[in-house]
């Protein structure tokens, strides 16, 4: 688990180039028009992620830190100017002021849907218009390097072409390649050698494995018919938050699937078989390769995770789906050889850039959805491309919609990102069952959502819009599914599609005697504007302002801040409100076994008799004593006259190499250490078994108990970028062993003593994992309470007391009442057995 | 960086006739077939899938270039000298690297491979280091050596390519005298991310003791100057006032100082301030070396609690305003934040001894996480103290909060105001006369700060000018521009130099505003 980056897609252009016979390697087409000069692209500065800038943060004197060095992209232009090529030294100032609305990011963490869709709308008018073929665009308007035709990027537009074409052995492999500090993310996409671009439907059985893949994956995007709802389930791979999904029975038939399925697919079929025909016919195929080429410049640190992200995601998926297209209808090719043409007319007749890439936009439909890609990812937005009338798909980079860690002032923030552990995956735990304790917390108006889908699906938006308005986010998945008799599966389905295109989130249910706090990570730039929002959604309720400061103060359930019964419903809906934005989170307890001295007194005490049974029964079954005994007895010896000594027996510290588990050793490394710090009190450091803190710590000249600073491990060597400061404890480092709970005192450690005093109290961390002893302990535990309830109760709870699963999760979890879980608790708690503390 | 990260090291040249080839390759056979005894079996990279980019088109030469074969990446930057004595007026060479393709920071290793191409063109242009080298030893002419029989014997750019590898991956750097005017140093440095902005606020407090060091860490002044007085406990802002620094270089340096990982940033300690734990006390309870750290960083030794930790002293952010007249503070004044004071670093000498005299009695574990469990929101400092009193004994407070911050399972709940009337127009708040009165003080006498302070949000000299003009008018209204939500009362006490008191009744003049904690 680390610190999720702010979503941060860094595309700078996307091109198009094919390899054919008879036209060659060519650059089809490249989109934004005016695209900015490599040189420009790497002088361009890590991104800021850093709350309110400060005027004095800039960093103009670092630029040697970003590690690409500054002087290069002077070199660059020097050499081009050498070289004798068109390309000027003013090319590049030029065209960066076109790229400057790119550089404006979003400051919330990319919640606009809204601007997705409006942008999916748009797509699809104009494309009916497109189609049309008559657009012609009259607007000539010259600006500065409009009619530069003979460069991209910066690089003559030969050296590109041949640069992008690679060899047949990167064929469905990613290709990337770096020029500087920008690089060029391909899935170049090779014609088969017998022609075709797919294997024929003969030879199905015998498709490789690889290719069947594909298909597959061509198959599950065909699923995706125009509704919102349904699409590219192949793409959910990708997905990080959900699990590999088991398609639902009798899904279907519900979402009428295979009403679309049936007819695309033969759609499919006969185009390729036409094609097919043709190809035959005419010999084989004019194009080889072609490569859609994504320009990417990320920061160096950042670097292998953007252009994986980019790759798979976006570049290999939008390759596969022109692929398929181009099995189908020769797509690629024809929409190749027109914008081909359409550049060629233009540049003859000297047409500016920027009009004759509206022309181009404006009548192919692949250019246009290169376009539409490019405006959609390059803002960290979700791309909805229409290829023809059977086959639409979206592309998206996916975005965290969690993180359960706090950056700090070093790390980079993401103000408004929801912070919260609900979302955490315990390793132990079954995922599907917590999906069906999790509510759906619809990140847009369950109407807006279901306009959407009527908009653009046919007819089948009515079950849609059913399940979607019956989703609320105060009652379980489950809860709602036996509600409104609807299958459990589609249920999941509907959400773990939703939650992927950032529609919704899972949340635990919204509930009146939960406790939720202001957000420390909430987006409080975002509050002007979230004001008039608020006060138009709600208002006759109090104020957004007063709201938010009333959820800020000592942390209370929410029903305290309801006034009556009557506000319950419209109280719930503004918090529903809040989880949305990201104003507030839920404030859940996490606790621990406290297991008293008193308690490991008389386990100790109990086990002693057993032993003390046991020797006796030993004894008098064979009178002889062996060694073994005899040195246990030495030991017990020497302990007790430890112990005589008059001091607590408080082993608070374990050596961490505690592997073998015998007697010896637990005897010696309780006596050891404890003796040493004792000799030696001021230097605790160098024993205690924390290796950084005595390499880190300042190096005082005398030795001192007392360290200048917690030993903050400084990495000596790189650190990996953003994950969570390695400062920072981490509540899921798998570097603590689990198998090492404490258990300060050996169970068959003879300790004559067995008075509390010579007993502290310790945790148990982990209950399910508890050793005998531990076992043990808790149970004694069990034993105390004179409540018959909680005594019953007790095993159950237990499985709840690691510190990793909330407190509040436990009624949904176990099917218990609310209530009744909480008397259990408190009743526990009083008692003085827990330690339990309250975050997110 | 990781050890032996350079897979293999290689040099082509292009030549006009016989095309590109690999003259060295180390180790043997990495790049291309080889049948020398060592060779390894299977060259790494498919050099044929990639020889396009080894030796590019013109306008892809003098540049960083780097492609991914075989789960390997390679990086390379051609290099063209377009020059009369060569044929075809052309000498085009490449001197590339592969590592790994998921290896995280090649970014340093592509700083390695420009510097070497920019010098091996030097080189060949000073003296024809390259190309002589190819005419004595005849490469070009005999046809055999295409699969690179010949080993390296003998050849000064093998030589080179060798000792790189081994020097790099061993000591991550090295040193290789060429001639007695050349001399090749390289170093890998590790990509960092850019520091964070930092803000007047802020408390830096430093990792390792940079006053150990032998050699001075900088030449630069603000920084030599700042470095005494940053300790944990003053922000930015009095770093420079006691230094006497501009503000802003003050936080420039400090920015250098955090993007070399050497301090890090906490808020300014205060008994007003409130702490609630993060998802990263689970580790601390679970965890015990981190529990032993901690109640050794946190202890008190033989100093009882009641004189040394006033409940509800103001502490630095106020001192902020109280003492811009005197810096001085009395001795009565004396609070938890003087344990680390800059002054007192004999202080610290004096609990060492202290230390070393009594062995001080452990804090227990349970103690501690009692501690920071009870830490929660709406519950000052203050409070948290009286309530805990008896389990504090021998605590150092600050230090205990401190820990947590740094160890990230605290984080500070910082006080935000919001007024409505805000966002629809400006009110002016009424003055006090003292407050005036003091900033006038302060604008007379520390220059420096006043500037730095006003510099917030307008930067430039001019505003330096208007914000000294205008302390004695208006200190209502720049109080204003703070309301909005996003600026803690930390950051409003440092910018106006007010203490926190005193800027929570002018935020309640203002009418219509709510405070929040978040």
């Amino acid at each position: 688990m680390t610190l999720p980056l702010p979503p941060a897609s860094n595309l700078h252009a996307i091109l198009l180039v094919t390899k054919s016979h008879s036209l060659g390697r060519r650059l089809v087409f490249h989109y934004p028009p005016l695209s900015p000069s490599a040189a420009a692209l790497a002088a361009k500065k890590a991104p800021a992620w850093f709350g309110n800038e400060t005027s004095t943060g800039s960093l103009d004197s670092h630029s040697d830190s970003s590690d690409w060095d500054s002087s290069t992209e002077n070199d660059g232009i020097d050499d081009d100017v050498e070289v004798g090529s068109k390309t000027s030294a003013g090319r590049g100032s030029g065209r960066t002021s076109h790229r400057e609305r790119d550089k404006h990011r979003p400051a919330s963490g990319g919640w606009e849907k809204q601007d997705s869709i409006d942008e999916e709308d748009r797509g699809i008018d104009d494309s009916a218009i497109g189609n049309g073929y008559g657009k012609i665009n009259g607007g000539r308007h010259l600006k500065g390097g409009e009619h530069d035709w003979s460069t991209v990027l910066g690089f003559q537009i030969d050296a590109l072409e041949k640069m992008l074409c690679p060899h047949e052995a990167f064929n469905k492999r990613r290709f990337e390649l770096g020029v500087e500090s920008t690089v060029f993310v391909g899935a170049p996409m090779f014609v088969r050698s017998d022609g075709l671009w797919k294997k024929g439907r003969r030879k199905k059985e015998k498709r490789s494995p690889d290719q069947q893949l594909q298909a597959k994956d061509l198959l599950a995007n065909l699923k995706s018919n125009d509704s919102d709802e349904d699409k590219t389930r192949g793409e959910r791979s990708g997905s990080t938050s959900t699990e590999p999904f088991v398609y639902p029975q009798g899904f279907e038939p519900g979402y009428g699937h295979d009403m679309s399925i049936a007819p695309s697919l033969a759609v499919s079929e006969a185009g390729s078989d036409a094609r097919t025909n043709s190809t035959t016919e005419v010999g084989r195929p004019d194009m080889e390769m072609f490569n859609v080429v994504f320009v990417l410049n990320p920061p160096a640190l950042e670097y292998q995770l953007r252009v994986k992200e980019m790759y798979d995601n976006v570049t290999r998926k939008y390759a596969k789906a022109l692929k398929y297209e181009q099995a189908r209808f020769q797509y690629v090719w024809k929409e190749s050889k027109k914008i081909i043409e359409m550049k060629q007319r233009a540049r003859e007749s000297g047409e500016s850039l920027s009009t004759t890439w509206r022309e181009i936009i404006g009548s192919s439909p692949l250019a246009k959805s290169i376009a539409i890609l490019f405006d959609a990812i390059s803002n960290d937005k979700i791309a909805h491309i229409h290829f023809d009338a059977t086959f639409n798909t979206s592309f998206q980079i996916p975005q965290a919609d969690s993180t359960p860690y706090l950056p700090n002032a070093l790390e980079p923030q993401m103000p408004g990102l929801w912070l919260t552990t609900s979302n955490v995956a315990i390793e132990e735990d079954n995922d599907a069952v917590l999906t069906q304790h999790s509510a759906l917390l619809l990140l847009e108006d369950a109407e807006t959502l279901v306009k959407e889908l009527e908009g653009d699906s046919k007819g089948n938006a009515t079950a849609l819009a059913f399940y979607i308005r019956n989703i609320v986010p105060t009652k379980s998945l489950q809860k709602i599914s036996i509600k409104h008799n609807i299958l459990a599966q589609d249920m999941e389905y509907i959400a773990s599609h939703l939650v992927y295109w950032r529609r919704a989130r899972l949340i635990p249910p919204l509930h009146p005697r939960d406790t939720y706090v202001v957000s420390p990570n909430a987006d409080m730039s975002a509050l002007e504007a979230a004001i008039p929002s608020y006060s138009s959604r709600f208002p006759t309720l109090p104020s957004l302002p007063k709201i938010v400061s009333m959820l800020s103060g000592t942390p209370r359930p929410y029903r305290t801040f309801i006034p009556t019964n009557e506000h319950r419903e419209s109280y719930m809906e503004i918090l529903a409100w809040l989880m949305r934005g990201g104003w507030v989170t839920q404030l859940r307890s996490f606790a621990w076994v406290r297991v008293t001295a008193d308690i490991k007194a008389q386990v100790a005490a109990e086990m002693e008799r057993e032993a003390h049974l046991k020797r006796t029964e030993e004894a008098s079954r064979r009178d002889t004593s062996d060694s073994d005994s005899l040195t246990e007895s030495l030991f017990s010896d020497k302990r007790s006259s430890f112990l005589a000594a008059g001091r607590p027996s408080t082993p608070m510290r374990r050596p961490p190499r505690r592997e073998l588990d015998d007697e010896i050793m637990d005897a010696s490394t309780i006596l050891s250490p404890r003796t040493a710090y004792r000799g030696s009190p001021a230097r605790p450091a160098s024993d205690s078994g924390s290796t950084t803190s005595t390499r880190t710590t300042i190096p005082v000249p005398q030795s001192s108990g007392r360290t200048t600073s917690p030993s903050p491990a400084v990495p000596p060597q790189i650190k990996a970028p953003h994950r969570p400061s390695p400062l920072h404890l981490k509540t899921t480092s798998p570097s603590r062993n689990p198998l090492s709970p404490t258990h300060p005192l050996s169970p068959n450690l003879p300790s004559p003593p067995l008075s509390p005093q010579n007993f502290t109290a310790s945790l148990v961390l982990s209950p399910q994992k508890a050793n005998s002893l531990e076992a043990r302990w808790l149970e004694k535990i069990g034993q105390t309470f004179k409540d018959q309830e909680v005594r019953e109760h007790w095993p159950m709870l237990l499985r709840h007391l690691d510190g990793k699963h909330a407190l509040e999760d436990v009624p949904s979890r176990e099917g218990l009442k609310r209530k009744r879980v909480a008397a259990i608790v408190t009743g526990v708690r009083e008692a003085g057995w827990l330690v339990v503390v309250r975050h997110w | 960086m990781s050890t032996r990260g350079i897979k293999a090291i290689f040099f082509t040249r292009f030549h006009h006739e016989k095309g590109s080839r690999v003259l060295h390759q180390v180790p043997e056979g990495s790049i291309t077939r080889s049948t020398a005894p060592a060779a390894l079996r299977t060259p790494i990279v498919e050099v044929e899938a990639i020889a396009a980019y080894l030796n590019p088109t013109q306008q892809f030469c003098d540049r960083l270039l780097t492609f991914c074969t075989n789960h390997h990446r390679v990086i390379g930057y051609p290099v063209c000298i377009r020059e009369g004595k060569y044929s075809r007026n052309e000498f085009m060479f490449n001197w590339a690297l592969v590592v790994e393709e998921s290896l995280a920071d090649w970014a340093a290793y592509g700083e390695v491979v420009r510097k070497m191409g920019r010098l091996l063109r030097g080189l060949e242009e000073q003296g024809g280091f390259l190309s002589r080298e190819e005419e004595t030893r005849g490469v070009w002419e005999d046809e055999s050596l295409s699969g690179g029989a010949y080993g390296g014997g003998g050849s000064k750019v093998y030589a080179l390519c060798e000792m790189i590898l081994e020097d790099l991956n061993n000591y991550a750097e090295c040193m290789i005298p060429i001639d007695d005017s050349n001399t090749i140093n390289l170093k890998l440095f590790p990509t960092r991310s850019p520091p964070p902005p930092i803000h007047a606020h802020h408390v830096p407090l430093l990792t390792i003791s940079l006053t150990s060091l032998t050699a001075p860490i900088s030449s630069d002044l603000t920084l030599t100057r700042i470095i005494p007085f940053i300790n944990g406990v003053h922000s930015v802002s009095k770093i420079a006032r006691l230094a006497d620094t501009d503000l802003s270089l003050t936080r420039k340096a400090v920015q250098h100082l955090v993007y070399y990982g050497v301090v890090i940033l906490l808020d300014i300690f205060s008994f007003g301030a409130i702490y609630a734990p993060t998802v990263e006390i689970g580790g601390f309870i679970t965890d015990e070396t981190v529990q032993e750290e901690c109640a050794r960083y946190i202890r008190v030794p033989r100093i009882s609690l009641g004189r040394n930790i006033k409940i509800g002293s103001e502490s630095e952010r106020s001192s902020t305003s109280s003492d811009t007249s005197a810096h001085n503070r009395s001795p009565s004044t004396i609070t938890a934040t003087d344990f680390a004071d800059y002054r007192t670093g004999s202080i610290e000498h004096v609990y060492r001894d202290v230390m070393t005299e009594e062995d001080g009695e452990k804090i227990s574990h349970e103690t501690l996480i009692t501690l920071y469990t009870s830490l929660r929101q709406g519950l000052t400092l203050k409070n948290f103290v009286l309530e805990n009193l008896t389990l504090l004994e021998n605590i150092d407070i600050r230090r205990f909060i401190t820990f947590g911050v740094i160890k990230g399972m605290l984080y500070r709940i910082h006080k935000y105001a919001i007024t409505t009337s805000t966002f629809a127009s400006i009110a002016p708040a009424p003055m006090s006369t003292t407050t005036t009165a003091t900033a006038t003080i302060a604008g007379n006498n520390n220059d420096n700060g006043i500037a730095g302070v006003g510099v917030g949000v307008v930067e430039g000299g001019k505003l330096r000018l208007n914000s000294i003009v205008s302390s004695t008018h208006d200190v209502g209204l720049p109080l204003m521009r703070f309301l909005d939500g996003m600026h803690s009362f930390d950051e409003i006490c440092t910018e106006l130099r007010m203490s926190e008191a005193e800027v929570d009744r002018k935020v309640k003049g203002v009418g219509d505003t709510w405070v929040v904690y978040r």
